[in-house]
């Protein structure tokens, strides 16, 4: 039981560390490898709100440093993206240089060591059938599918969600509808950034905030994205819950330290076995074609 | 209404439009006839403004060289160097050639999609426009838009850039490996289209005989170079024509 009940709180944690990243794929085709760094700046901002402005209130404090992430996420695009749009190797270098910058530059300014925390939402834990679980990571299980089922809503409701998917789908097309892409980019990098930050706080107050993390959470949600299929928002979530199941059971049979080897390892047999992933089947359609 | 002057476009060294002058009246179809390879499409993309984006793209990449030359103007304004989007919000709306429907969306979404320039009540009024239009779209409201067979797809892309509510319609080879059947619907469409709502349209067609009973002016495109235009009945009555696009 507790292996089912920590599977599912993994496996959402995961999806919401590596829903940015898929929804900026999957809109605008620029693998945003600062996703991580955006992570961690999110976090940071929280903690310099509530610790070095006082009587800053936490609410507060986590909208305003989402903001923020989300208006660095626009200016990378307006200013770096936009100039090489379209040639993938580039995109990567740029973002991961960019993520890069602000990790290593969180690093120099200060941030090390175990002693920057963010309070939990709430204190407490509950038994749910006889596993401890504690109210924070209710709130991650909750929140997580609420965000889920609002992203559904948003891309399928909202005139700008449907311009999204148009551009997602056939750039020029939407173009030639009057969508502007350049827009749509800036919105999807702020969406996707803003989305890691949200991320970020939900799931920072469980550990601490770590330059290293951000590495991690970038290679998370590679492996996500890779193993449910580029740009696939059903592939992510699936794939979210093989992973995340999979970790556990390593954990439980096998030992803690292989957690990250898991994720390397299944996207290096999903590359072997299945290369577009398990939902990838329009790429696949298309590259045979 | 709408003008191009001396369009010249060019993929590195080769001549894909050279110096065509066309014009479309207010509430006119005009046709555009041409074999393969003739320039239609490019034109098409010239007129849309889509061969800027492909360039800004290209010349990005360090790829194709593309060049531009001539002038167009809508309704007076000199539109040459618009980018496409904002184009469209003045009304110039492209149907592109083989449909490029949102193939992962559903038809409704496809239209609301297409609707992205539109006020809310603009979009109520226009589906229900365009169902009146195609009939055969309702039955297939929910499916997704890669599933449709060809001829629904070219409905629901003439429905979807209906939605944004053009002014001159551009529609490049709508007849496309479509039934006979499915060519009639079309083409009564398009002139329904032009009929109750006053757009003008200017569509690309190889073989002229289908679209020749409902256009008021053609031109006819030879690679690249426009070598004919006139009303219906001059080309009608051009043996040359005859022979070449007509079949007969």
């Amino acid at each position: 039981m507790q292996l089912i009940i920590y599977g599912i709180i993994n496996s959402i944690t995961l999806s919401l560390m590596s829903l940015g990243f898929t929804l900026v794929y999957s809109i605008s085709r620029v693998p945003n490898f600062a996703h991580g760094a955006l992570y961690i700046l999110s976090g940071y901002l929280v903690w310099l709100f509530i610790n070095k402005f006082a009587g800053f209130p936490y609410p507060l404090a986590i909208i305003v440093a989402i903001s923020l992430t989300a208006i660095v996420g626009a200016l990378i695009y307006r200013f770096i993206l936009i100039r090489i749009r379209g040639m993938e190797i580039s995109e990567i270098i740029a973002t991961y240089a960019i993520g890069l910058a602000i990790l290593e530059g969180l690093r120099w300014g200060g941030l090390r060591g175990g002693t920057f925390t963010l309070p939990t939402f709430a204190a407490g834990s509950v038994n749910l059938f006889d596993v401890s679980v504690d109210y924070q990571r209710l709130i991650i299980v909750g929140v997580g599918i609420l965000t889920f089922i609002l992203l559904y809503a948003f891309t399928r409701y909202t005139k700008i969600g449907l311009a999204l998917r148009g551009i997602a789908q056939d750039e020029r097309a939407a173009m030639m509808l009057g969508i502007n892409s350049d827009m749509t980019a800036i919105v999807s990098l702020a969406i996707g950034s803003a989305l890691s930050g949200f991320a970020a706080v939900l799931l920072l107050p469980l550990g601490n905030i770590v330059v290293e993390t951000g590495y991690n959470v970038l290679i998370f949600a590679i492996a996500v994205c890779v193993i449910g299929g580029l740009g696939s928002w059903g592939g992510t979530i699936v794939a979210s819950f093989v992973i995340g199941f999979a970790q556990l059971l390593t954990e439980a049979f096998i030992s803690t330290h292989y957690q990250m080897v898991v994720a390397l390892l299944a996207i290096i047999v999903t590359l072997l076995v299945k290369p577009s992933g398990i939902f990838g089947k329009q790429k696949e359609l298309e590259e045979r074609v | 209404m709408f003008e191009a002057f001396e369009l010249m476009v060019f993929y590195e060294n080769m001549i894909a439009l050279n110096n065509v002058s066309i014009t479309c009246d207010e509430g006119k179809i005009v046709g555009i006839f041409g074999s393969n390879s003739a320039g239609k499409s490019t034109l098409m993309y010239a007129l849309s403004g889509i061969v800027l984006d492909i360039k800004k793209k290209e010349e990005m990449r360090g790829g194709e060289r593309i060049s531009v030359f001539g002038r167009i103007f809508f309704n007076g304004n000199d539109v040459t160097t618009v980018e496409p989007h904002q184009r469209a919000r003045m009304g110039i709306i492209l149907c592109p050639e083989r449909r490029r429907i949102f193939a992962e969306s559903s038809v409704m979404e496809n239209l609301k999609i297409g609707a992205y320039l539109a006020t809310g009540k603009e979009t109520k009024e226009n589906i229900d426009y365009v169902l009146d239009l195609f009939p055969r779209l309702k039955d297939h409201l929910k499916r997704q838009g890669g599933f449709l067979s060809g001829g629904e797809q070219q409905m629901l892309a003439i429905g979807r850039a209906l939605m944004a509510n053009p002014k001159v319609l551009l529609l490049d080879e709508p007849l496309l490996g479509l039934s006979p059947a499915y060519q009639d619907i079309v083409i009564n469409g398009t002139k329904a289209i032009r009929d109750t709502k006053g757009i003008s349209i200017i569509v690309t067609e190889q073989y002229a005989r289908p679209v020749m009973p409902i256009i008021d002016f053609a031109y006819i495109l030879e690679n690249g170079s426009s070598v004919l235009s006139g009303t219906r009945e001059e080309l009608m009555d051009n043996p040359d024509v005859k022979a070449a696009y007509f079949g007969v």
